[in-house]
């Protein structure tokens, strides 16, 4: 009896039932039902604004426990934690309404929060965006080197034709420059449509196949991923 | 001809229900089948995956750090399911690391799957009654946005000195940044993705790949937990059964284009 309250009542009333109910609030036009689901999601983002708390408390216990004991690349985590601390300042200071007794105040905070998101966090993400391109190419030339197969080489032409064909080297028409670049588009356009769709739409196939089984699996209480199996 | 516009007309869910009406049945009789012969279940082999537990074993000897990065979907969100087939291999690695005493680092890309996947660490902890080795922060949050997800992924990798890096879950294209810092270090990586932007991206990087629904297989290879190995039996039988309609529909069309013309 202890076992069962213990394994199965908390995986039924926290993991079936919220998942059952939101499951037919969107399938079954019920007023009821649809307003429990809207509650039960909405309770989901809350206890994901606590993980992120909690998300914050690791970043700080792995950086700060780096730093204390000066492991290998200790000032990149003192760079971390001076930076978290300080990306913090302007939005606390909003909420909590510190230097707001001129009516400004929220409003200055609030400006810096968005120039630190706006100057440094958004060009730092595209920075990395960029590098990824790189890391792209350099696999592919280490793909070449390590893995000489013939269904690299395939790989490699396909992934030529797909980005040379995407950059605008049309011109007019009867000019030689103008004709690749026609020829390379057209040459995209059937290797992405005929080749790459299908085989894009058979593994899309198999992952909603897996996760609807997977899905399943966890309303039935097969799969707890919360609980001891 | 009547007949092709007959078919033409049936409902989608009418055409979805009689699918898994079929693939139930092809179920029940290949249980009758497997129950009289007693075999056990047999699913499509993955073989990094299922060798990396003797991998596991020989890192015990010489060495080394296994670095899994779960990826950056959150379990409240549309890709929650993908992450479950990440928490899935997390969990066989998680079981074999422990049993041979070998370090597991894992990274995270969002703070729902932190939670969930120092609970599945100390959970293999409790298995093996070594729950005083537990460290919670062998698993690490490492930034909200993939793309810096995947930058400071690559950085652990490296200043933990891995010697086995996996990738299972929620990947796009930047997973390439955590592929490069493998093959940097010569380390021999794995990975088990659903997004077909990422599985081009490290198609060139990782030494096994496993794709698409194969995500799942990867766990159930891991954990050989029989009802996750009896599920893919039962997303096997589907796919079949919806490869062979998509033939006999796109057979049927064709005839019915051919009568039109």
């Amino acid at each position: 009896m202890r076992s069962l309250v213990r394994r199965w009542l908390p995986t039924i009333l926290f993991g079936t039932i919220p998942g059952l109910v939101v499951l037919f609030g969107y399938l079954l036009p019920i007023e009821g039902l649809s307003d429990l689901s809207g509650y039960f999601i909405d309770w989901a983002v809350i206890l994901a604004g606590a993980a992120l708390f909690l998300g914050i408390v690791n970043v700080m216990g792995v950086h700060g426990g780096r730093i204390r004991r000066r492991q290998a690349g200790w000032p990149y985590s003192l760079v971390l934690v001076l930076a978290a601390a300080g990306a913090a300042v302007p939005p606390l200071m909003q909420v909590l309404g510190f230097f707001g007794a001129g009516a400004s105040g929220p409003e200055v905070w609030f400006e810096a929060t968005r120039i630190m998101f706006a100057h440094v966090i958004v060009p730092v993400g595209a920075a990395l965006g960029g590098l990824v391109a790189f890391t792209l190419a350099l696999s592919g030339f280490r793909l070449l080197r390590e893995r000489r197969s013939l269904w690299a080489v395939i790989f490699l032409i396909v992934a030529v034709i797909t980005l040379l064909g995407t950059t605008p080297l049309a011109g007019p028409p009867g000019d030689l420059a103008g004709d690749i670049g026609m020829a390379l588009a057209e040459a995209r356009s059937w290797v992405m449509g005929t080749l790459a769709m299908p085989g894009m739409r058979g593994l899309l196939l198999g992952v909603a196949l897996g996760t609807v089984v997977t899905a399943l699996r966890v309303l039935a209480t097969i799969e707890r991923p919360h609980s001891e199996s | 001809m009547d007949l092709l516009a007959d078919l033409g007309a049936i409902e989608p869910h009418v055409a979805a229900l009689i699918i898994l009406v079929v693939s139930g049945l092809m179920l029940a009789g290949m249980m009758v089948l497997r129950g009289r012969r007693g075999s056990a279940v047999a699913v499509r082999s993955l073989p990094a995956f299922r060798d990396l537990r003797n991998r596991i074993q020989d890192m015990a000897e010489t060495g080394g750090t296994i670095h899994v990065a779960v990826g950056s979907g959150a379990l409240d969100g549309q890709d929650s399911v993908i992450s479950l087939g990440g928490l899935q291999t997390l969990e066989g690695i998680a079981d074999a690391t422990v049993a041979y005493g070998v370090p597991l680092l894992v990274t995270v890309g969002d703070p729902t799957l932190l939670v969930v996947c120092q609970d599945v660490l100390r959970r293999a902890h409790e298995r093996r009654g070594l729950s005083g080795f537990y460290d919670p922060a062998r698993v690490r949050y490492v930034a909200p946005s993939p793309p810096a997800y995947a930058a400071g992924a690559a950085y652990e990798l490296s200043v933990e000195d891995a010697s086995v890096s996996v990738l299972a879950g929620v990947f796009g294209a930047e997973a390439s940044l955590i592929a490069d810092a493998g093959s940097r270090r010569g380390l021999p990586q794995l990975a088990a993705l659903a997004n077909t932007q990422a599985i081009g991206a490290l198609y060139g990087a990782t030494d096994h790949l496993a794709v698409g629904e194969e995500l799942f297989a990867a766990g159930a290879q891991m954990t050989e937990d029989r009802p996750q190995l009896v599920s893919l039996l039962v997303q096997d039988v589907l796919r079949v059964n919806l490869v062979v309609v998509t033939i006999i529909a796109a057979a049927l069309a064709l005839l019915g284009s051919l009568g039109a013309g």
